[in-house]
This record gives C-alpha cells, sequence and structure tokens, in this order.
C-alpha cells in the first residue's frame, strides 16, 4: 500500500512541478498507475474500490486541475469499474429468475432515465469471485490499447476529409493533427499552411515535420490568418481538451482563427481523441486555462520595463462551440451537439466531481 | 533520494561550511552548491552534462557558476551586491571576478585589477556587469579541499572566485553557464525579498508559483490581474482586490479595504476601510479598521490598532502591537525582544511609546555595534544599503531622492578620502622602528638596506619617500658634543650609516634630492646655526668623498633657485658650503681649461 502512495506522490509531483505536461503523456501516466493501484491494493466490495480510485483520482486532479485529460482516465475508470460490478451482480441474479429485470448495460441511458433505476451496484456489499478483478484490469488495458491506437482510429478518416487540391490550415503543433495530415498527403496533394502560433512558435516545428513528410507547407504569422482565411477550404485544428459544451481549451491563437473562419464561413474541424472529453462545464473563460512565464512576450532583460509593466502569458484560448463545425475522434465523426451522448456513454454522472 | 542535515554551530561562513565538509570527507562526487534562500525554476540537467564534459577534458575545470542576463539596473538585482565578471564567450571560462560595492569609496573599489596575462591567453575578453549571480554552482570535488588549504576564505564569490582566479599556482579554472530564459536569484536582502515576490507573482518563475500549490495543503488559484486567492478566504462585498495580490487561507478582509501589489498570508484579519499597498503581511496578522500600510513588512502575529498608519520601509517584527491612532516613521525596525535579552535572561521588554502608541508593544531595533568582527573592512554605507535594501526600492521608485541621497554619500565619501593619510603615516612609523632596531641592534648596512627595500616595496613608495624618512633618522643619530670614540660624533655615524643613506641614491636627480633633503634635514634637526651646520658640512664632505654626490650634482644644487629659499638657516646651510664649492669650481676648471669664468660665483 505504501508503494501504492509512493507512487502516487510521485506522479503527483510531476505534474506539479509540470515535469509531465500534454494531455497524451498524463493519460498514459494517469491510467499506468491506476492499474497498478487497482491490481496491488486490496478491495472487496465496489464502494471499497471506488473510494480508492477517487481519492486517487482527487490528488492528480488537485496537482494539476488545468490537465483535465488526467480526471477523463480517471472518470473513465470509474465507469468501467461501475459497469463490471453491474455486470458481475447481474451475472449473479441470473440464478435468482426474479432479478431478470435489473438494467443490462447502462449505455442506454435513455432507458435508465424512463425505466426503473433498480439496484445499483454501489449499496451492494456482495462477495466478488477473483475474476472481477482480473476482468476490472483487462477493461482498463483496453482504455489502454485505445489510448494507444488513437492516432490510427482519428487519422484513417483523414481521406474522408481532405481532398484533393485543397488549402487546410491549422495552428500550433497537435500530433493528433500531424497524424491526420500526413495521413493524407499519402493519398491525396493539398496545400497547407501553418500559423506559427507566438510566443511558442509550434507552428514553426508542425510546419516542419509537415514539409519532412512531403507536405507542401507554407508558415505564416499569426496576424496573416484573417488575411488568407478567404482562400482556405478548411481549418483543421488540435486541442488541449474538450469541455462538456464542446467548446474548447485549444493553444492560444486558436479562437482568432475560428473566429476568422467563421467569418468566412469555412468549416473547422477539430480532432482530437476521446479521452480529452471531459465532462467539466467551462463558467469563464480563463477556468482551465495557465498562464505561463511572460518570457518569450517581453525578455526578462528588460529590467526597467517589466517593473512598469504586467505581462500575461496565457497558453490556451477558450473557443465556444459554435465556432466547430465537426469534431473527428477514435470513434468517428461528430458535431458539437451530439457530444453530450459521448459524455453521458464514456462517464458516470456520479464522477463528474470527485467529493468524497 | 535521502536528505542529510548537518548541523554546525561555528558555522558562520561558506567558507566554515566548505571546510567542515572536507572534514568529514561527505562528498566524493561533483556537487550542487546553492544558498538555501535561492528561488529559481532552472532544469540543471544542462549545466552538469556541460560541467561533465569540462571536467573529463581538462581536470583543472572545478567550477561552473550559473549566471542570468539582465541589465544592470534590473530590480532583481541586489543593491550594493553587483559583481563584474570577466568572460571568454568562447571557452566559457571566467578570467576574474571582482565584487562591485554600492558606495565605492576607497580608490581600489572603482578599479578593476586584473592580470594582463589574460589578455595573452585570450584574445577575445568581455567584462560584463550586466549579470545576475545565481548562486547556483556545480563544484568538483577539489572546492571543498582548496577551501581548507586556503583556510582565510569566507565568501564563496569574494574570496574563493577571486582567490583562484588570481592565484598563480593553482592553476585551476573556473567556467561558467549563463542562462538567459529561466529565473533564478537570491534572496540576500529585504530589497531582494521585495523583487523576488514580485517576479514570483508576475511568473517569471512559472512553474514555481503560488497556483502550482507545490507545497502541501494550499490551495491557491490564479485570477486575471495576477491575483492569487486561496478558496477559503472571505471578501467582503465591497471589499477591492486590485492587481498582483496573493491572499492565503482563512484570511478574512472587511468592507471597503483596498488591497494592491500585496501579499497576505494566512488567518489574518483585516478591517474595514484598510488601505494595503505593496506591503508584505506574513500569517496571523491583525490590522484593524482605518489602517493605512504601505511597502514594508508585517511578521506573524503583530497587531495594528485602529487608524494606524505604517510608512514606507518599515519592518514590524514579531508579536509587535501597535497602539491606536500612532504613525510608524519610515524605516523604523520594531521588535518585542527586550534589549541585550540573551537566549536564555528574561529581560523585561520595555516599549517604547513614541514608535509603538501609548498602548502598543515593542521598541525600535538597534543593531548591536561590532557585533561581526569579520565584516569590520566593510564600508559602513555599503552595510547601510544591505540592511536598509528594502528602503532603497522605494527611494528606487522616486528617482529624485535617490539622486539626492546618492550625492550626500558622494560628498561624504571624497570626505573620507581625504582624510585617508593612513599609508605614509604607516610608512613612517615602520622605517622609524627598522633603524631603531638597526641602530640598536647594530645591522650591517646590508640588511638595514634589505629591510627598508622590502618595505618601500609593500608600501609602493619610491626612493624619494625613503630618503626623506631615512637621512633625517640617521642624522638623528649623530650628537654634536659627542666625545670620538663614543660612536656618536659626526664622523663616526657618518661611516657606519653614510653607505645606507647611498644605497637610496642611484643617478643624479636622486643625488640633488638627497642634498635638498640633507639641507632640510640638518635645518629641522638643529635650530642654532652651529650645530646644523656642524652636520652638514661634515657630511656633506663625506658623501662627495665616498662618490655618493658628485661634484656635478653638488654644483647643481648649489645653483638651483631653491636651495636659497626656505628657513634662515637653511640658506645659511648652503652659504656654508660656498668654500666647498669653490673648491669643486675651481678643480672643474683645472679639469677643463675651456670653461668660461663662472657668471655666479659667489
Amino acid at each position: 500500500m505504501s508503494k501504492n502512495n509512493e507512487l502516487v506522490d510521485d506522479l503527483v509531483a510531476k505534474l506539479k512541478r509540470r515535469q509531465l505536461v500534454g494531455s497524451s503523456t498524463v493519460a498514459q501516466a494517469t491510467l499506468k498507475l491506476l492499474i497498478v493501484v487497482i491490481s496491488k491494493s486490496n478491495w472487496t466490495t465496489c464502494n471499497q474500490l471506488l473510494t480508492l480510485v477517487k481519492s486517487v483520482g482527487q490528488r492528480l486532479i488537485q496537482a494539476n486541475p488545468t490537465e483535465l485529460a488526467v480526471g477523463n482516465i480517471i472518470r473513465r475508470v470509474l465507469h468501467v469499474i461501475r459497469e463490471e460490478f453491474r455486470d458481475a451482480d447481474v451475472n449473479a441474479s441470473q440464478n435468482q429468475p426474479e432479478f431478470q429485470s435489473a438494467p443490462l448495460t447502462t449505455s442506454s441511458s435513455m432507458y435508465n432515465l424512463l425505466g426503473e433505476t433498480g439496484s445499483t451496484p454501489d449499496d451492494s456489499n456482495v462477495q466478488y469471485t477473483s475474476s472481477l478483478r482480473s476482468n476490472i484490469i483487462q477493461e482498463i488495458r483496453e482504455i489502454k490499447d485505445e489510448l494507444e491506437n488513437i492516432y490510427d482510429n482519428i487519422k484513417n478518416q483523414a481521406s474522408l476529409q481532405i481532398h484533393s487540391n485543397e488549402i487546410i490550415m491549422t495552428i500550433g503543433r497537435s500530433k493528433t493533427v500531424e497524424e491526420f495530415l500526413k495521413m493524407a498527403a499519402v493519398k491525396r496533394k493539398f496545400q497547407v499552411l501553418v500559423a506559427e502560433s507566438a510566443p511558442s512558435y509550434s507552428g514553426q516545428e508542425m510546419a516542419l515535420e509537415l514539409s519532412k513528410a512531403g507536405v507542401e507547407t507554407t508558415v505564416i504569422p499569426d496576424s496573416a490568418v484573417f488575411a488568407v482565411m478567404s482562400r482556405v477550404n478548411k481549418v483543421i485544428l488540435g486541442t488541449h481538451a474538450v469541455l462538456a459544451n464542446g467548446g474548447l481549451v485549444a493553444i492560444s491563437g486558436t479562437h482568432m482563427m475560428a473566429a476568422a473562419a467563421k467569418h468566412h464561413s469555412i468549416p473547422v474541424v477539430v480532432c482530437t481523441g476521446l479521452y480529452k472529453l471531459s465532462p467539466l462545464y467551462p463558467y469563464d473563460e480563463d477556468s482551465f486555462n495557465v498562464t505561463f512565464n511572460p518570457d518569450s512576450v517581453l525578455g526578462f532583460e528588460e529590467g526597467d520595463l517589466i517593473e512598469k509593466v504586467t505581462v500575461t502569458n496565457p497558453y490556451y484560448d477558450y473557443v465556444s462551440p459554435d465556432f466547430v463545425n465537426l469534431f473527428i475522434t477514435n470513434q468517428g465523426g461528430h458535431p458539437p451537439s451530439y457530444l453530450y451522448r459521448l459524455i453521458v456513454e464514456n462517464y458516470d454522472p456520479n464522477d463528474h466531481t470527485f467529493d468524497l | 533520494m535521502k536528505i542529510h542535515t548537518i548541523v554546525s554551530q561555528e558555522c558562520m561562513s561558506v567558507g566554515d561550511a566548505m571546510r567542515e565538509l572536507d572534514a568529514k570527507q561527505l562528498i566524493d562526487t561533483d556537487f550542487i552548491l546553492v544558498t538555501g534562500d535561492v528561488v529559481s525554476n532552472m532544469k540543471l540537467d544542462r549545466v552538469l552534462e556541460e560541467h561533465r564534459a569540462r571536467r573529463q577534458a581538462d581536470k583543472s575545470a572545478i567550477m561552473t557558476m550559473v549566471l542570468k542576463k539582465a541589465s544592470p539596473l534590473h530590480r532583481s538585482r541586489a543593491v550594493g551586491d553587483g559583481s563584474l565578471f570577466v568572460l571568454d564567450q568562447a571557452s566559457k571560462e571566467c578570467l576574474h571576478y571582482q565584487p562591485v560595492k554600492a558606495f565605492k569609496s576607497t580608490r581600489q573599489d572603482r578599479r578593476l585589477t586584473m592580470n594582463m596575462e589574460v589578455f595573452d591567453k585570450h584574445p577575445e575578453v568581455q567584462i560584463r556587469n550586466d549579470l545576475i549571480d545565481c548562486q547556483v554552482d556545480i563544484c568538483s570535488v577539489e572546492v571543498p579541499a582548496l577551501f581548507t588549504e586556503n583556510f582565510d576564505y569566507q565568501d564563496i564569490r569574494a574570496d574563493f572566485v577571486h582567490g583562484i582566479l588570481t592565484s598563480d599556482l593553482l592553476g585551476k579554472t573556473i567556467h561558467f553557464h549563463e542562462v538567459s530564459d529561466i529565473y533564478a536569484a537570491r534572496v540576500r536582502s529585504t530589497q531582494m525579498y521585495d523583487a523576488i515576490s514580485k517576479d514570483i507573482i508576475s511568473r517569471w518563475t512559472f512553474p514555481m508559483v503560488p497556483d502550482s500549490n507545490l507545497q502541501a495543503g494550499d490551495c491557491y488559484e490564479f485570477r486575471r490581474g495576477l491575483v492569487y486567492k486561496e478558496k477559503s478566504v472571505v471578501l467582503s462585498r465591497t471589499s477591492v482586490v486590485e492587481d498582483k495580490v496573493v491572499i492565503g487561507a482563512n484570511t478574512q478582509i472587511a468592507e471597503m479595504s483596498v488591497l494592491s501589489n500585496c501579499v497576505i498570508g494566512k488567518n489574518c484579519v483585516i478591517g474595514k476601510n484598510v488601505k494595503i499597498d505593496s506591503a508584505y503581511i506574513w500569517d496571523n496578522v491583525t490590522i484593524k479598521d482605518n489602517c493605512i500600510v504601505k511597502q514594508c513588512i508585517i511578521a506573524d502575529n503583530a497587531v495594528l490598532e485602529e487608524g494606524v498608519t505604517v510608512s514606507k520601509g518599515c519592518l514590524i517584527s514579531f508579536n509587535v502591537t501597535i497602539g491606536a491612532n500612532t504613525t510608524v516613521p519610515a524605516y523604523s525596525r520594531l521588535t518585542t525582544l527586550a534589549e541585550d535579552a540573551d537566549e536564555d535572561s528574561d529581560a523585561e521588554l520595555v516599549s517604547e511609546p513614541a514608535v509603538v502608541g501609548a498602548t502598543g508593544r515593542g521598541r525600535s531595533f538597534k543593531e548591536a555595534e561590532g557585533s561581526d568582527d569579520s565584516d569590520e573592512e566593510i564600508d559602513p554605507k555599503n552595510k547601510l544599503v544591505n540592511r536598509l535594501a528594502y528602503d532603497m526600492t522605494a527611494l528606487h521608485l522616486e528617482d529624485k531622492a535617490q539622486e539626492d541621497s546618492a550625492s550626500e554619500f558622494e560628498s561624504e565619501t571624497s570626505d573620507l578620502e581625504e582624510e585617508e593619510v593612513n599609508p605614509a603615516e604607516e610608512l613612517d612609523r615602520e622605517i622609524a622602528q627598522t633603524l631603531e632596531r638597526a641602530f640598536k641592534d647594530g645591522h650591517t648596512v646590508d640588511i638595514a638596506a634589505l629591510e627598508l627595500n622590502t618595505l618601500r616595496m609593500a608600501s609602493n613608495s619610491n626612493f624619494h619617500e625613503m630618503r626623506k624618512r631615512i637621512v633625517p633618522s640617521v642624522l638623528k643619530n649623530i650628537d654634536v658634543t659627542a666625545k670620538a670614540g663614543s660612536g656618536k660624533t659626526v664622523k663616526e655615524i657618518l661611516v657606519r650609516w653614510g653607505p645606507l643613506i647611498g644605497r637610496m641614491i642611484h643617478d643624479e636627480a636622486d643625488q640633488i634630492d638627497g642634498l635638498f633633503i640633507l639641507q632640510r634635514a640638518c635645518a629641522t634637526l638643529h635650530n642654532d646655526f652651529t650645530s646644523a651646520k656642524a652636520i652638514f658640512a661634515p657630511a656633506l664632505r663625506y658623501f662627495y668623498d665616498e662618490d655618493i654626490l658628485e661634484e656635478d650634482a653638488i654644483l647643481e644644487w648649489y645653483h638651483d633657485e631653491k636651495s636659497n629659499q626656505g628657513t634662515e638657516i637653511e640658506q645659511k646651510l648652503r652659504g656654508s658650503a660656498a668654500p666647498m664649492i669653490a673648491f669643486l669650481e675651481q678643480s672643474d676648471d683645472e679639469d677643463s681649461d675651456e670653461e668660461d669664468e663662472d657668471e655666479d660665483d659667489e
């Protein structure tokens, strides 16, 4: 148990010090930790296990609340645990015919709302067989596989979205978008404009990677986005997180690009893995933002100046859902209005907040 | 990772600590040396790699210092604690180091003295005054040993780095690593405390910022306008939190209070209509209604009653209470420690109502004088800058005030310089002592000359100064009335010590100078002409006979108008030399017939 605590402390410290950043890295680290915690600790009932995972999750989320993927993975795992216990319940009750009416799955949430609520597994104190533990681990490993194959699932939809001789615009460096465009370039010939994304200039790296893969790429300054938008056929964006309303937390500059696209009625497509989809709702625009070191905006050497001015360097933008036309996830393409469905399918409503 | 704490009572400086480490032999690899008050978000792996690579290539590279570029008047540079670095960018080597004081009272402080050889070895050299010394060093195992060898090294920079770089014998080199995109600075004074706090609030130290909640139990949230607030803070509806404010857990702020540019700790209670600006308020502080607090530090558990005004630059220590409607004057430092209280004696605190008000508790703090003898050489003004550093930032906000105070210091320093005639006096004393010893113990002329020459070099003096002092000292031993055989007659003394004077005379200019000195010395030693002459004439004769003074020089002296000026006795002495001059001129004429009859034969 203390070994587990050590592992949790280690991940918490890494998240706090920002030694681990980026949705995909933190998601994988969280999942790895949870597998260890669940397989190594003692639990007998559903409630015990849920409490255990929640307490670890709470610490991880507090360590860096802006890495929403951590919370998403924990909710996914909680959901899996609930499902498995429910299945075990159902299996147990099959021996007793009167429990036939118990809910079969929770994925049909409409059924839950309208039908009988039945007995929830949280209340059960039934002792479970050891196969349950391995089943849960198995399910979590499936999430892990999903995370590892996420780019394949997304990029396979590339040829549906990108057509020959199109001009695509993007911003910043997103691994998902990079894979997506590279895949499209295998079959089709098109042109990509990349906004350089000051002050991190990750757009420049992105352009370099794309041009190495043989995609015809042009870097443009962020200020030119609006000017060239009229010639663009499609805007393809990466994102740090997708919120419950379909809004994005994405690299700064994204909002400007999305607004320019809306002005010119250019479709905006967001490529994202489902692990970035969070059931949290943005109550104000700054809620999931990170303000970085102002060094890249105004050098620390400018001693006289930095005393007189305040420089803020927000890393993310909030992009409201009405700027986005389509989400391409590892489960296919969805409009923003459909996201609530995905949230219900992937997370249990009891897990949206982690109050123990 | 294991953390070992080593406690040592005797450690008063970095040097002591390093010697302690060397004595205990605790370190056997390269190590990172930082002071406990460094604030940084730096990843050290790159510097470490660089250091290791350098060590592989060259075993003499013993240390890598981390330096950060900043403008010379940057707020995060300690006032009065700057440094001059002489660097070679190509080899990343630091060639020379010199600390820079805020007020340069001695000439040495204003100059950079470095070895010329540096320019032979390094074609391109940078002399930099725009670097923040981060006080993060990667040291090799040799460093503690070097501290033990040089047992007088205290400071890592002023003594160690300077010492290593100026030493020809050690042959060690010190390198540097210049960083630009990371933050590192050391809280070494209250002024730096202010500057670094501002840097943290402005997020230059990211991710080491309050909302990262690195300390367990913290739960700060970041808001627009650089406001950091714990979840449990109670802000009343009409209170105003302006930019750059940090508020700790469970703190309450009542109606109409205005906070700006300040840090407020945990469990504080701030009353109604209070104005707080640029202040640092620690934990459990109570500030009652209508107080005004500006640019100061208020420590734990302090209480400000209603209507107190704390002006800029104040330091209010733990548990101080300030009575109602008191105005604490600027730059006061208040404490509740009883005067002269040792740790175990329980001397009663005598409150000073003048500073803390009638109902207050506390007294103004006076620094014990001469408490640290190691700092004796430090200019008191420079100490003042460090100590009142917080005031300097306050002054910095008002440029004019700073200029005034600076010029004030300037004029004081120039006064100080004029008074400083010490080296000359010191030389006088040393020479007198040396000669006295020589006379008493009967040293040979060789030994005496050697000693005097050493003195001359040590004090960086010239032969003129030496003659000026030696001649009178020698002549002083002559007793005009003494009988032959006593060892004190003119002749005996001259024979014994004349050669010593000769050692101080080399060319003709020296000889002429020597004559003037002789003339003056005789005149000042004896008030009556006869006894003066009784020394002067034989001395002149002796030096001429011994070829210490040549005839050209004597003639030159005689004809120089200056020899005929001065006191009456001096003039008469010159006159007394007339027969000799006549003799010399005659012999001169005989030597060279073609020379004209002298126009000035008096």
